[in-house]
């Protein structure tokens, strides 16, 4: 039983100080969610006076390290192997442990990305530290230097304000899509301190056979999204959404059971386990309206929802409702745009 | 060898009657039908898929209260050899840490384990911070987010579906696995096993029997703590209602205000 120890509170808190982040890379790029956490934990940095470091692992990092700082990192603290090329659980953890163990941070914050889940709680555990997973809100308060994170709870009917007050460091996992991606410093000052890792073989027994790549549509960046469930009956009802969104400069997105039944693969699905939208027009057609898919569609400016079922869940989040078949409707909305495309106004503005 | 598998289960209020107590913010537990989360469901039917080839054992392990006994028979009934319930008033509050750390202590104590599945996350709390948490407190290796789990001579080949794509990784045992909701179908429970595992009962571990000072789990053992629920306000909506014939209208109006934008098509 080597490995199972409790908690133990922090010593001195006070010596744990300034903010850290996880820099998930793909294909030797920063993802989108890694920027999300330098936003945030920049400006939680600053309300305290605090540095923010950027922790960054891969085989070779100039490249990344060079743009996290353009987004305003003080500290870039990297370690390069050609072994941590692809994501492992057990390189990474031990290295990011190792490296919150010399640094002491007060805050630690991690996209909630399925590797960034993998990774968090083995840090926490092994640090002996408290994470709040899934944050939608970050905040610090100045005077007590204490994370406020907030979590969506109970089907997402409440929000749970979360604090670690004995624990250092502060950890949290936050939701991607929900924190903007900050925008770039004129003259970036970040220092980049980059270590060649050294790493035990025990830890390297993963092997990783192959990455076989989707083709990913990224739903975050459209103004509209058309969205269909179950309600589509088949898969072939796809089309019809496929036909809308091409007219209106959209794209397809899909609920969960939809995907489930395999008849959209799962890089359009919207939802707690897919992706959160706030497009300017969010379609959701034959979408019961399961939580699930909720929270990943309702900061949407406008939502058109057409269901058959007049009881449906979807309704309450909607700002219109046309309540008949998706086959009537979609139809005649389509026809509807075609001719409103075609009148005067439309040739104008071409 | 007879192959060790461990599932760690949970017993979660049914999503579907979830009632908030207007008073406290808390879950009402006594107006909430319990069931087996779903996703352990998934991850104990990827352990008996293996036990069906190389006639493993299987034992499936939860942290509740003894009401949780319900969920551990109906494992049994669909095919798992042992159960064993962390149960104390102690373990009560427990956030991920303690919480990890009372089953990863429960896996020891039994002694051998070669894979110890767990689902993606449990639908209450949607961390998926336990499995993780187990792997790192019995110091091994860990597959999350699997959707396809194989046992090839002595190694664990699974499919990690990521953001991006599929990941194919290849682990030696010992290896803790979480398994995704959905990826595959869990047999249904027989009613003859059932009966016996009615009739057998499970097994009750408290802190003492299982090794652990009351101090180190449950609230007292949890670095967090939940400051305050505050309910979710969402945005108004109107829910104004077109009909089919009035099409063309919505469509005006969608491009009167902007909503739709013509330039953009």
């Amino acid at each position: 039983m080597a490995g199972i120890k409790f908690a133990t509170p922090a010593a001195k808190p006070d010596e744990y100080r300034n903010v850290f982040v996880f820099l998930e890379t793909r294909e030797d790029k920063l993802i989108k969610p890694a920027l999300e956490m330098i936003g945030v934990g920049k400006k939680i940095a600053d309300k305290v006076g605090e540095k923010l470091y950027c922790v960054l692992l891969g085989k070779d990092i100039k490249k990344e390290a060079d743009e996290a700082a353009s987004y305003g990192c003080d500290v870039i603290l990297g370690a390069e192997s050609p072994d941590l090329g692809t994501y492992r659980t057990l390189p990474y953890s031990r290295i990011i442990s190792d490296f919150v163990k010399e640094e002491k941070p007060n805050i630690f914050l991690i996209p909630a990305t399925r590797n960034g889940r993998d990774l968090a709680s083995r840090i926490a555990v092994s640090c002996e530290a408290g994470v709040t997973a899934d944050c939608t809100e970050l905040d610090i308060e100045q005077d007590t230097r204490i994370l406020s994170a907030n979590r969506p709870t109970y089907g997402e009917s409440m929000l749970a304000e979360i604090l670690c007050k004995k624990h250092r460091p502060q950890m949290a996992t936050a939701r991607p899509g929900i924190f903007p991606v900050p925008e770039k410093v004129k003259s970036p000052k970040g220092e980049i301190r980059i270590k060649k890792a050294n790493i035990d073989p025990s830890l390297l027994k993963k092997e990783v056979l192959e990455f076989r790549k989707k083709n990913t549509v990224d739903l975050t960046d459209s103004k509209v999204v058309v969205s269909g469930g179950m309600g589509l009956g088949k898969p072939e009802g796809f089309g019809i959404l496929k036909e809308l969104a091409g007219e209106i400069g959209g794209v397809v997105g899909s609920s969960r059971p939809a995907v489930d039944m395999g008849w959209i693969t799962r890089d359009h699905q919207v939802g707690q386990t897919g992706q959160t939208v706030r497009p300017r027009l969010y379609i959701a057609a034959g979408i019961s309206g399961k939580i699930q898919h909720i929270m990943g569609m309702k900061n949407s400016e406008t939502i058109l929802s057409i269901n058959t079922d007049p009881g449906a869940e979807i309704l309450k989040y909607s700002d219109y409702v046309i309540n008949a078949d998706l086959y009537e409707a979609i139809p005649a909305l389509i026809n509807s745009i075609r001719e409103k495309k075609k009148s005067p106004a439309a040739a104008a503005k071409k | 060898m007879t192959l060790e598998i461990i599932v760690m289960v949970k017993q979660v209020p049914d999503k579907q009657e979830v009632v908030i107590d207007p008073v406290t913010m808390n879950l009402n537990r006594s107006l909430t039908r319990n069931v087996t989360n779903s996703a352990d469901e998934n991850a104990l039917e990827a352990a008996l898929r293996i036990k069906d080839k190389t006639g493993a054992n299987v034992t499936v392990v939860s942290m509740g209260p003894p009401q949780a006994e319900t969920t551990m028979i109906e494992c049994l009934a669909r095919g798992a050899d042992r159960a064993i319930l962390a149960s104390d008033r102690f373990f009560g509050g427990a956030d991920t840490y303690p919480t990890g750390l009372t089953i990863a202590a429960t896996i020891s104590k039994i002694g051998k384990f070669d894979i110890i599945f767990a689902g993606e996350e449990s639908s209450d709390s949607s961390t998926g911070h336990v499995g993780p948490g187990v792997a790192e407190f019995l110091d091994i290796d860990q597959i999350t987010y699997a959707s396809n789990v194989e046992y090839e001579d002595g190694h664990v080949i699974a499919d990690r579906e990521l953001e991006g794509g599929t990941e194919i990784v290849k682990v030696p045992l010992p290896v803790l696995v979480t398994v995704l909701l959905n990826s595959n179908t869990p047999r249904m429970q027989t009613l003859r096993r059932k009966i016996d595992a009615t009739r057998k009962g499970i097994e009750m571990w408290d802190h003492d029997k299982i090794g652990l000072q009351p101090e180190w789990v449950g609230v007292r053992g949890s670095p967090t703590i939940v400051r305050k629920m505050n309910p979710i306000r969402e945005k108004e909506r109107a829910a104004k209602k077109i009909e089919v014939r009035n099409i063309k209208e919505l469509v005006d109006e969608l491009y009167e205000k902007n909503i739709l934008k013509l330039e953009e098509e």
